[in-house]
């Protein structure tokens, strides 16, 4: 039976002869199926130009191509394709971070110019630009992971009576996973102020090589372990994992660098000086990032640094400003002990201005490098600031640290929204659980929780730790006792609704609602609303001779003041976190041995 | 059903556990000398009758290539994937055409893109849709697809590309500065 029905079969194909045909006599013009993967459609508005569909082409038929000027978290580049080259795969569309880049079901396009069959999707008009149909990545991204590895913390019960570090750090298995979801596509070099090396060393993480990954630390920055903990990680904001899943934890990816390279290694990775000694002295005032990694840079290349600290140790607001919960005070240690190896001088518990002038560093120094930071809190100036009871979050966070006793009355109310109201407040919270057993701080800030100052982390752990904050509250007075007992003793904080910050021109001018008032309990206040540079230390006849410029020393870009002797560097003048301070610290080191250098070949 | 399906069988041949990706449609990992005499089976007494695929996996870092048979039942509409293991150092897969003659054709594929040897089966050794080709098999994990890309067809004219973080530090900061 088989067999018949084999000869047979192509006779009883002929009854289709008469049929209509299924075949299209000219297909030019016919519709592609609603997901073909035809020519590349490409929202410029949404891409950030990352690179990672060139990077992922098996083809090599994409370039990325100046459109735009860079902006942090978007090179301006964007993708142009080659046609001739493509392969129609979707591997682009698959990988493409912020889900911009999808293909349209136009697939026919005659042209003699093969030339024509380069083009830029999204910039270069096509027919095809608005197609709602052709092939698009069902749902986000999977080429690469969306979501970070959670970092461990101490939970709120555990670290609320101490001042013990509360992240814990990656295991090798979790840093691994974190960095295997990086592109690479360099995109947060640029916002770094430092401009680290991100995807280098995170690449390092990846491959398990430790030493490597700490050398590329060091290349930009002297303080990896401080900043690998408190930095305010501008860099993850100009991450292209955020599109479309939570940036790289780069923070936490640096941290665990160092974690895994112990403190005689990394000596004996960063090694000394090459560079031979010059004979040319600077002397640097404050022991701040600023300040050290000056001295880092100028001894390694052959300077003789002398740091001059005014606190008994050196780490400036590192050690003086961020609590130890945050910063655990070896890990500041191990950074400047790595600085000290260079041959840098650190004298603590040396006041210039009052023990050593300034013009006695100008006739021993080549020159003078000034990185004294914002050890002033600002105040209020409210009625009742004068007087006891209220203090300056600043000076009590510097007496923590130096281990001095400070008032823990058991309720206490904070002005400000920054990270420093918030590190006073935690810092309080937790010796106010030690002494009496509970929590009471409340942290009143002008700024709205949508506007707020401090890091999203900072609040959500406050409100873990039992902090209360209020938010949009100005503050009206200190209100005191007026008679009794306690007569002249702060009795709370007096607060206003804030209806706006800004006026029209975008200046400082709080608006209230005076109908909302609210008397804030608390036996003391602490302002924590900014900071200034003591800039008495100059003297006076400096102070006249220098430039200013509204209030603070004006400096070049390159950190030089208007005296050719003196830099100045860090919160002093640029602000306003460690790694601002730590580039700043590179282009002083930069600009001061260029000029050394100079007076080198001016003496020969 | 799957599993009643399972536990029968693998008493008689070497199983590996299964595995249910949905209810109608399993993977299991079978020794190799035991899978034409399962085959038989599944396909005479249990109504697998239809080969939906045979096709390879190359696990590059545990040193073997994975051929999959997946082997459909129309009246119950179950899919069952039996999987075995070859050495990858020294691939040859037993030809199993005289049982299902479209597998000859998978059998030539496998050649082609894998570099798979199925001694016996008709035309294996012919080019199946490569032609001319004298590179590592395309479908191994080690053949870098971009690199022969780039040897074998030539860029137009004019290209030109740029890397995002070395263009952004000349623009943003062409001093170079740290």
């Amino acid at each position: 039976m088989g067999n018949l029905r084999d000869v047979l079969s192509p006779f009883t194909a002929w009854k289709h002869l008469i049929e209509t045909p299924v075949t299209i006599r000219n297909p030019i013009g016919r519709e592609a199926a609603d997901g073909y993967r035809g020519f590349h459609q490409n929202d410029i508005e949404k891409c950030i130009g990352c690179g990672s569909c060139e990077v992922i082409c098996q083809n090599a038929a994409i370039d990325m191509v100046p459109v735009s000027a860079p902006v942090d978290g978007d090179s301006g580049l964007r993708p142009k394709i080659d046609y001739g080259r493509c392969c129609w795969c979707a591997l682009c569309v698959d990988v493409c971070m912020t889900g911009s880049l999808t293909m349209s079901n136009e697939y026919t396009w005659v042209d003699a110019d093969p030339d024509a069959f380069r083009f830029i999707p999204g910039v270069d008009p096509k027919p095809w630009d608005d197609m709602e149909k052709g092939y698009r990545r069902e749902g986000a991204r999977v080429l690469t992971g969306a979501e970070r590895v959670e970092m461990g913390e101490l939970p709120p019960e555990a670290r609320i009576d101490n001042f013990d570090e509360i992240v814990v750090g990656y295991t090798r298995e979790q840093a691994m996973i974190e960095a295997d979801r990086c592109v690479e596509c360099g995109l947060c070099v640029a916002t770094c102020p430092a401009h680290m090396d991100i995807p280098d060393y995170i690449a390092a993480i990846r491959e398990g090589d430790y030493d490597l990954g700490l050398q590329i630390l060091y290349e930009t920055n002297p303080f990896s372990e401080v900043c690998g903990r408190v930095c305010t990680h501008k860099c993850e904001t100009a991450c292209a994992a955020r599109h479309e899943g939570d940036p790289i934890a780069i923070r936490w990816l640096k941290r665990h660098i160092v974690d895994n390279v112990s403190e005689d290694r990394r000596l004996e990775i960063v090694g000394t000086p090459q560079a031979l000694p010059t004979g040319r002295k600077v002397a640097i005032v404050g022991a701040g990032p600023a300040g050290l990694t000056a001295a880092y840079d100028l001894a390694r290349q052959g300077h003789a640094v002398t740091v001059y600290e005014a606190q008994d140790k050196p780490g400036g607001m590192m050690r003086y400003g961020i609590p130890e919960y945050r910063l655990p005070y070896d890990a500041l240690d191990r950074d400047i002990a790595v600085i000290a190896a260079q041959g840098v001088t650190i004298k603590t518990g040396v006041r210039i201005g009052r023990e050593i002038a300034m013009d006695k560093l100008r006739g021993e120094f080549d020159a003078v490098v000034l990185s004294i930071g914002l050890h002033i809190g600002r105040s209020t100036r409210i009625p009742g600031t004068e007087g006891p009871g209220v203090e300056a979050a600043i000076d009590l966070l510097a007496r923590i640290t130096a281990g001095e006793e400070v008032p823990v009355p058991e309720r206490v109310v904070v002005i400000g929204g920054g990270n420093v109201a918030m590190d006073i407040a935690r810092s309080m919270a937790r010796l106010q659980k030690r002494k009496h057993g509970a929590v009471g701080v409340t942290v009143t800030a002008l700024e709205d929780f949508a506007h707020f100052l401090a890091d999203r982390e900072e609040i959500e752990e406050s409100f873990d730790e039992g902090i209360e904050i209020v938010d949009a509250r100005g503050p009206q007075e200190v209100v005191r006792y007026k008679s009794g007992k306690r007569k002249g003793a702060v009795k709370g904080l007096r607060t206003w609704a804030v209806t706006s910050i800004f006026d029209g021109q975008g200046r400082f001018a709080p608006q209230y609602d005076q109908g909302d008032e609210r008397l804030h309990p608390a036996d003391m206040v602490v302002e924590a609303i900014g900071q200034a540079a003591d800039v008495s230390i100059l003297g006076e006849d400096l102070t006249e001779a220098l430039e200013w410029t509204r209030g603070r020393l004006a400096v070049d870009p390159a950190g030089r003041s208007s005296e050719p002797w003196l830099w100045a560097a860090g919160d002093a003048v640029h602000g306003p976190d460690v790694i601002t301070a730590v580039a700043d610290g590179h282009r002083v080191a930069a600009s001061v041995g260029a000029m050394l250098m100079a007076m080198g070949e001016v003496a020969r | 059903m799957m599993r009643d399906l399972h536990d029968h069988l693998k008493t008689r041949y070497r199983l590996g556990d299964l595995a249910e990706r949905r209810a109608n449609l399993a993977f299991v990992d079978v020794a190799r000398a035991d899978l034409r005499a399962l085959l038989v089976e599944l396909r005479d007494v249990h109504g697998f009758t239809h080969l939906s695929l045979l096709t390879a996996v190359d696990w590059i870092e545990e040193g073997r290539f994975q051929l999959t048979y997946l082997m459909n039942n129309r009246t119950a509409n179950r899919s069952l994937g039996l999987r075995v293991f070859l050495d990858r150092a020294d691939p040859v897969g037993d030809t199993i055409h005289d049982l299902w003659p479209t597998a000859a054709t998978y059998q030539r594929e496998l050649r082609e893109m894998f570099g798979i040897a199925f001694p016996g089966s008709p035309r294996v050794d012919e080019e199946f849709i490569l032609e001319g080709w004298t590179d590592m098999p395309p479908y191994r994990r080690d053949f870098d697809t971009l690199a022969y890309s780039q040897q074998t067809f030539s860029d137009r004219e004019g290209r030109e590309t740029h890397d995002p973080r070395a263009h952004m530090a000349k623009k943003l900061n062409p001093e170079g500065q740290r």
